[in-house]
């Protein structure tokens, strides 16, 4: 009935265990950290223009207001060119950045890159990645909103923030916040589906190795 | 933020880029991750699966073995982490036998395989394997996650061969509206899927736990980590739960085909049209003493689609159990350890 039934331990392979999973990419490491200090970068500009141009509580409001606008713009520049400001892109399209590695590692490991990049498939697929990074550059955008708000209330509120970690966990927070009511919703849902769907369609079934 | 100055920004930032210099170069000293603590042996293998036996810590284990079952789309030594964060570890020290499936990694000889397989074959080699060497009718069975699932088909479709099956953070109703995993996987075309890759890449099912939560699980803990880079048994377990969460097994395609449309798309199970090979898989026949455990903040599979089990299975033992905490959570949090295989092991003895 059984394969086998065996008797001695040592002969049992441990097979199973023996591909290596792979050491801790640092490489993904030090992103995040050139990620944090863009980050820093921006908020000490805020700061910066915060002190300037506030002298009341009106307008340090107004300031904030200002200075996010020009935070948003900014974001809004990378989603045309990401190269402009890589370290600013990567605070809003790390999951994009996450598909693409994800999508050049399949290609590596299991399936031969598409015969044809200029092929309808390929363009197909450029399209709906653009798509995806519109919604988010809009979810990007929703998270600076929020996050602009959250600074408002606190300050009036009298509670303060103190440090720049403090900032970056609320910017996570707030973009946590404003990415998982776009995940949620039915149009992510058809559109990731979409993305990975279009990917696949650029590589000709049956010619992947077996 | 009105407090915080420009000059206070500067510095806090001069602060990370020093501990990011410095974390470099512990992480390069840092050694090799070691993950599994408890000494086990291998006591039967078929393909790529090897079923281990964990040596007993009690003198005289429960004579009725448990089987656990995991997933397979994550690798099983999440169950025994390290020393503190050890479930299998808790199993035995309650005085339980424990014994463990190690599914492997599939590879291209592998994207024949069915659900057929992995239930008849191999979860129900592992079953009989058990009730001859302890010549008992029936074993305990544990199933995690996925595992959970594919063992409550094996409950249902051989029920005779189970005395006592407990379920953890297993989804049964694959439709509850916040399950994010079905949400995602809604507008997959899964056929194309498994054509083009033969086995779905793991990183790809990894890029889909990663971007439930992204700032969060690929940004965030990142910045976190620099500050424990100098604590040295702090980074390790940063670095062992890292090596976990990345080391995501290929799954074998024709049996991800089937779960993937059959369990996720079509939400069968509950609705007991799931077929394996002739047979279908009807809940009702899970007429054994069942625990079910889940987590009550489990984003990946929300205790609604576990609780749904009540209303489906044909046990008259059925009783649950809540872990305050999320997925990950009740495997490796401290609390966890207290809690969830003492009362595993408590249920298991009284039947």
């Amino acid at each position: 009935m059984f394969r086998s039934n065996p008797t001695r331990q040592d002969v049992m392979a441990e097979s199973s265990n023996t591909p290596n999973p792979g050491s801790f990419d640092v490489g993904r490491l030090l992103e995040q950290a050139r990620t944090f200090l863009a980050f820093g970068e921006e908020m000490r500009q805020c700061s910066e223009h915060l002190q300037e141009n506030a002298q009341g509580s009106a307008d340090w409001s107004s300031a904030l207001r200002q200075h996010f606008e020009q935070f948003r713009t900014a974001v809004a520049a990378t989603a045309g060119d990401p190269e402009v400001n890589p370290e600013l892109a990567r605070l809003w399209t790390l999951i994009l950045d996450t598909w693409q590695r994800t999508a050049e590692s399949m290609e590596s490991a299991s399936i031969a890159p598409p015969a044809n990049w200029s092929s309808a498939a390929w363009q197909a697929y450029q399209q709906t990645q653009n798509q995806y990074l519109r919604l988010l550059q809009r979810t990007a955008s929703e998270a600076l909103d929020l996050m602009e708000q959250r600074l408002s209330e606190s300050a009036a509120s009298g509670r303060n923030i103190d440090s720049l970690r403090e900032l970056y966990n609320l910017w996570v927070d707030c973009n946590e916040e404003s990415y998982g009511r776009m995940l949620r919703n039915a149009e992510y849902s058809e559109l990731s589906g979409r993305l990975l769907n279009a990917l696949l369609r650029c590589y000709a079934p049956g010619e992947t190795p077996s | 933020m009105n407090s915080l100055t420009p000059e206070r920004i500067t510095e806090e930032l001069q602060s990370f880029q020093s501990r990011l210099a410095r974390g470099v170069q512990a992480l390069t000293e840092v050694g090799e991750i070691e993950t599994g603590v408890s000494s086990r042996d291998p006591v039967y293998q078929e393909d790529k699966l090897v079923l281990y036996r964990y040596r007993p810590r009690v003198a005289e284990p429960h004579p009725v073995p448990l089987l656990i079952v995991y997933a397979l789309v994550n690798r099983p030594y999440m169950m025994d982490l390290q020393e503190d964060r050890s479930m299998i570890r808790g199993l035995l020290d309650a005085g339980l036998d424990v014994y463990l499936i190690d599914w492997g990694y599939p590879d291209a000889a592998d994207r024949r395989l069915t659900l057929v397989d992995y239930l008849q074959r191999y979860i129900g080699h592992c079953v009989d394997y058990l009730r001859e060497r302890q010549r008992l009718e029936a074993i305990n069975v544990l199933g995690v996650c996925q595992g959970g699932a594919l063992s409550l088909c094996f409950a249902a479709l051989q029920p005779e061969k189970i005395r006592n099956l407990v379920t953890m953070v297993t989804p049964v109703d694959f439709h509850t509206p916040d399950n994010l995993l079905t949400h995602l996987i809604r507008h997959v075309d899964v056929d194309l899927l498994v054509d083009t890759f033969g086995n779905p890449p793991g990183q790809l099912l990894n890029f889909a736990f990663l971007s439930l939560s992204p700032f969060r699980l690929a940004g965030q803990k990142y910045v976190e980590v620099m500050d424990i880079l100098d604590d040295a048994p702090a980074l390790k377990n940063f670095l062992r739960m890292e090596k976990w969460i990345f080391d995501s097994p290929d799954q074998a395609g024709e049996a991800f085909r089937q779960f993937a449309k059959d369990f996720f798309q079509h939400n069968k199970l509950v609705k007991g049209e799931v077929v394996i090979g002739d047979r279908r898989v009807d809940l009702h026949n899970v007429v054994m003493p069942v625990l079910n455990v889940y987590a009550d903040q489990d984003h990946l599979v929300p205790p609604a689609a576990s609780r749904a089990l009540a209303e489906c299975c044909g046990s008259r033992d059925y009783s649950e159990l809540s872990f305050r905490g999320g997925h990950i959570g009740i495997y490796v949090s401290s609390r966890a350890q207290r809690e969830i295989p003492p009362a595993i092991a408590d249920w298991l003895l009284a039947r």
